[in-house]
């Protein structure tokens, strides 16, 4: 009883602080502070600032403005839109046309990153001017951009399948190959969607591309080429020992600095730009990191994440039962918590449950993963509407909604996977 | 009264086990007038905080890995001092010799010593043989902290910068060939999947040290800390005896895993001796007379 | 007061800005400093605390450039209640402006007492680095009151002139 006071009160003050249009991130920040100064007798500030530094000042966290900048010079340079007239002639047959890049963009740029809010940013900045001016419906081009974005979590190399790993003594080499295959059929349920929705939406008129004989489609293709170089050239830095996944983001950026050189569309206006334009956004994302560090910390105070977890581990559920109740669990302290916190604050309880169950600790690991997916598109805390609300200026409320089938299509996936288990073990098996 | 926890490795470490347990002994012991709740797994804060934490009064009691604190006083660093106190026995030697200057500086710093339990020692885990420490020039090796890089530079060795979390990759796409890490440590990460040698020289046994924030400590009274003595006594001692019986099992893991696992030969040992010397020496350059005097009366017990 | 305040509209606007400029160099530090670590590794040379250096210069980056961020538009809130008061909707903006003061006040003077803490307490970093902490966490205090002055600003401009200094910048 006491406990759901607690919870009632936390998310009162949040919703309150949210729904009144409160920052983001000073929002998550005061929550925390109000709810410490009221449950338990710690000094606030210093918590809230032992917290803040180690959140702000951590060694991971570099890549994530890197990848926002290489994003803006892409965006700045025009090297997004040589990228776009290359893709044209070959996507624009298949339904749903061009929206397709969206997904395919943000499964190869996945690969580049471990964090959905820089693949988004990324993609985002060189899809959608391109797939706005072609006239695609508005609704479709964000819906599946924040939903396809949140795959650089699953695909590898993902930051929260290695926290996962630590936490849990699994190894990280299995739980990225795990990722792959969900990684692609997930990207693949996207790319069906995309197309049926755009046979059944009633203002589908995009602009027609122009339709042009192999051989000049061959030639137009050429286009992709620098973009193209530059992703090899990051994955490749990853997987040859030359930088970490972590160092790979500044590969990206000398990279991305190199080609539009190259290519003369780098000048001291857009060089600004792209890095002012960086700098605004990471820190967008940086107060809101930090305000959630800070929540993270006020409910582990509390122990509010645990007890709902043992709570739900002491009702002797069924297998499926278990993982349907564990699925609602993450989603919904995914709607408030980003992805790492809920599985930090979480495992310790969840652990010894899952293992007794007989749940592969390795497929456990990509479940968790899609519905840390989910949480970055599910107000009021998700990162990838944050993200596209800072781009576009969109409401969250507005965004949330046409994500809403993204949403729908990763919880058809947990059930795939329940299903079909083999999904995210058969290729790890294959590993020595 | 309930008190918070903060602990640093995940909740099936059997440091944090210990903990577990302390917190029971406690509960017991008070017949529940003091709980302990504990927060493994950085889930409260991370193990670089947890210290500050706890000398601030952000959370009243906490474990932290004492050597990670050596620029702050040398005296933190003495248990990692390299090949000076190379088994359970030795390591419990010289902690103890020290414990009484270590109080004091823990003192100092608004903290009351609790316990404190040893790691299983450091090994090197290598791709290929090592018999002399001549094998280890030019091999890419992990440094993750002033010993370490200082290791690498006496022994010849390329030392590569690279967090803990980024290893396992690391090692998978060659951008390191070698670490020095506990048996325990080389389980948890999976080690076989990376490595094929384990040397197990018995480098240095860090320690993870349990305090209490002084404030919170006056707050209590005779009888409760009569009981975390008592506790803090029981799990130095049970715990000490579960972590010997763990670095074998450690190891035979590693074996059981296709790993090579091979005490150092004759050769090497001497070798890497030599720099334990050297490093000893810089050691006592920076921890002064009270430092001397402890390495003093450590090798005198020997 | 409304004089003062469009006295003080330029070095304010300048503050933000310079703010904004300082935390791009941060940016374009943390990109040296790794590509030195990735050049360092591939020479066989020691860079210590490299990591270290390139997470002070991201908590710098980020914290420096809140207000400037602000005053752009760049950090997100959710509207819908503004939406539903129509005409009162600078009522509630106003509520909002205050609550976001009192919060980056909080967030200010708790990150200066950090400082003056780490100072006294002559704390250091306990990687390779060594580096008194003091000396990277001060943009971060900085960075704070910055961004608490910008929000005082845009309170007392919404008081005065029912409006707020935020001009979006978005994709077009
Ligand atoms: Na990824
Ligand atoms: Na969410």
């Amino acid at each position: 009883m006491d406990q759901f006071y607690v919870i009632g009160i936390f998310l009162l003050i949040l919703l309150l602080l949210l729904g009144s249009g409160v920052w983001v991130g000073l929002a998550l920040l005061g929550c925390a502070y109000i709810g410490i100064e009221l449950f338990t007798s710690r000094p606030t500030g210093d918590a809230m600032m032992t917290v803040l530094w180690r959140a702000s000042s951590s060694w991971s966290l570099t890549a994530l403005p890197l990848f926002i900048w290489m994003g803006e010079i892409l965006y700045r340079t025009r090297l997004s839109e040589d990228m776009f007239k290359g893709l044209a002639p070959w996507m624009s047959r298949l339904p749903g046309g061009l929206l397709h890049t969206n997904t395919v963009g943000c499964t190869i740029f996945a690969a580049v990153s471990g964090s959905s809010a820089a693949t988004c940013s990324t993609v985002g900045r060189m899809a959608i001017p391109e797939l706005r001016s072609r006239n695609y419906p508005e609704h479709l081009v964000l819906g599946t951009l924040a939903g396809a974005a949140t795959l650089g979590l699953l695909i590898p190399p993902s930051l929260i399948l290695i926290v996962y790993g630590v936490t849990m003594n699994e190894s990280i080499t299995k739980l990225f190959v795990a990722g792959v295959i969900p990684g692609l059929v997930l990207a693949l349920l996207f790319m069906v969607y995309t197309a049926i929705a755009s046979k059944l939406d009633k203002n589908w008129n995009p602009r027609p591309e122009p339709s042009i004989p192999f051989l000049e489609k061959l030639r137009a293709s050429r286009a992709l080429l620098p973009v193209v170089v530059l992703i090899v050239f990051v994955i490749g830095s990853m997987y040859f020992g030359i930088a970490t996944a972590t160092e790979a983001a500044a590969i990206g950026v000398l990279g991305a600095l190199i080609l539009a050189a190259v290519q003369g569309s780098l000048n001291w206006h857009t060089f600004v730009d792209s890095l002012m334009g960086a700098t605004r956004t990471s820190a967008m994302i940086a107060l809101i990191l930090a305000g959630a560090a800070f929540l993270t910390l006020a409910m582990g105070f509390t122990g509010l994440p645990r007890q709902l977890a043992a709570w739900i581990g002491s009702l002797g559920l069924s297998k499926m039962e278990l993982l349907m109740a564990l699925m609602v669990f993450y989603i919904v302290i995914g709607m408030f918590l980003d992805g790492i916190s809920s599985v930090v604050l979480t495992m310790a309880v969840i652990e010894p449950v899952i293992r007794q169950a007989g749940i592969d600790p390795i497929w456990f690991g990509i479940f968790v993963v899609i519905t840390v997916e989910m949480a970055q598109i599910t107000p009021p805390v998700g990162f990838n509407l944050f993200v596209l609300q800072g781009m576009t200026g969109r409401s969250l409320l507005y965004l949330a909604k046409v994500s809403s089938p993204m949403f729908l299509i990763m919880v058809l996936m947990v059930l795939l996977m329940i299903a079909v288990p083999e999904l995210a073990t058969w290729l790890p098996g294959r590993v020595r | 009264e309930q008190w918070d926890m903060p602990l640093a490795y995940p909740a099936s470490n059997f440091h944090s086990e210990n903990a577990a347990e302390f917190a029971v002994c406690v509960k017991d012991k008070t017949g529940g007038k003091l709980t302990i709740v504990t927060h493994p797994n950085g889930s409260l804060f991370a193990g670089n905080d947890i210290k500050r934490a706890v000398q601030t009064g952000q959370a009243q009691i906490g474990e932290r890995v004492t050597s990670a604190h050596e620029n702050e006083n040398p005296i933190f660093g003495i248990e990692a001092i390299p090949f000076l106190a190379s088994s359970f026995d030795a390591s419990d030697k010289l902690w103890n010799t020290a414990l009484d200057k270590m109080k004091q500086v823990l003192d100092s710093q608004n903290l009351v010593y609790v316990y404190s339990v040893p790691w299983p020692a450091s090994g090197f885990y290598t791709k290929k043989a090592i018999n002399t420490v001549d094998d280890l020039k030019g091999i890419k090796f992990r440094a993750y902290n002033a010993a370490t890089a200082r290791i690498a530079e006496l022994a010849g060795m390329i030392p590569m910068q690279i967090e803990a979390a980024e290893l396992s990759q690391a090692l998978a796409t060659g951008v390191v060939d070698s670490f020095m890490t506990s048996s325990t440590t080389g389980v948890d990460t999976k080690a076989w999947e990376q490595v094929s040698h384990f040397y197990d020289v018995q480098a240095w046994l860090p320690r993870n040290t349990v305090f209490v924030n002084k404030r919170a400590w006056n707050g209590l009274d005779d009888s409760t800390r009569a009981a975390i003595t008592e506790c803090g006594d029981i799990m130095q001692k049970t715990g000490l005896e579960k972590v010997k019986g763990l670095a074998a099992k450690y190891i035979q893991t590693l074996k059981d895993n296709g790993m090579t696992v091979e005490p150092p030969s004759p050769e090497l040992e001497a070798g890497l001796a030599k720099f334990g010397e050297v490093m000893t020496e810089e050691w006592l350059k920076k921890a002064g007379p009270d430092g001397k005097a402890i390495i003093d009366a450590y090798k005198a017990a020997n | 007061m409304t004089a003062l305040l469009c006295k003080l509209r330029k070095p304010l606007d300048t503050l933000y800005l310079l703010a904004g400029v300082i935390s791009a160099i941060f940016l374009v530090a943390i990109l040296v400093i790794i590509t030195m670590q990735i050049a360092a590794r591939a020479l066989s040379i020691n860079f210590p605390g490299s990591s270290d250096y390139a997470g002070y210069m991201m908590a710098a980056a980020s914290f420096m450039a809140f207000a400037y961020t602000l005053n752009r538009g760049g950090h997100v809130r959710v509207s819908l209640l503004l939406g539903l008061f129509g005409e009162r909707r600078y009522l509630v903006d106003t509520v909002c402006h205050l609550i976001a003061t009192i919060f980056s006040c909080l967030l200010a003077w708790h990150a200066s007492t950090m400082v003056y803490w780490s100072w006294m307490l002559g704390d250091v970093s306990q990687g390779q680095d060594a580096t008194p902490l003091w000396i990277v966490q001060m943009p971060v205090a900085v960075g704070s009151i910055i961004l608490a002055i910008c929000f005082i600003d845009n309170f007392v401009s919404m008081l005065l002139r029912r409006q707020d200094n935020i001009v979006a910048d978005i994709v077009e």
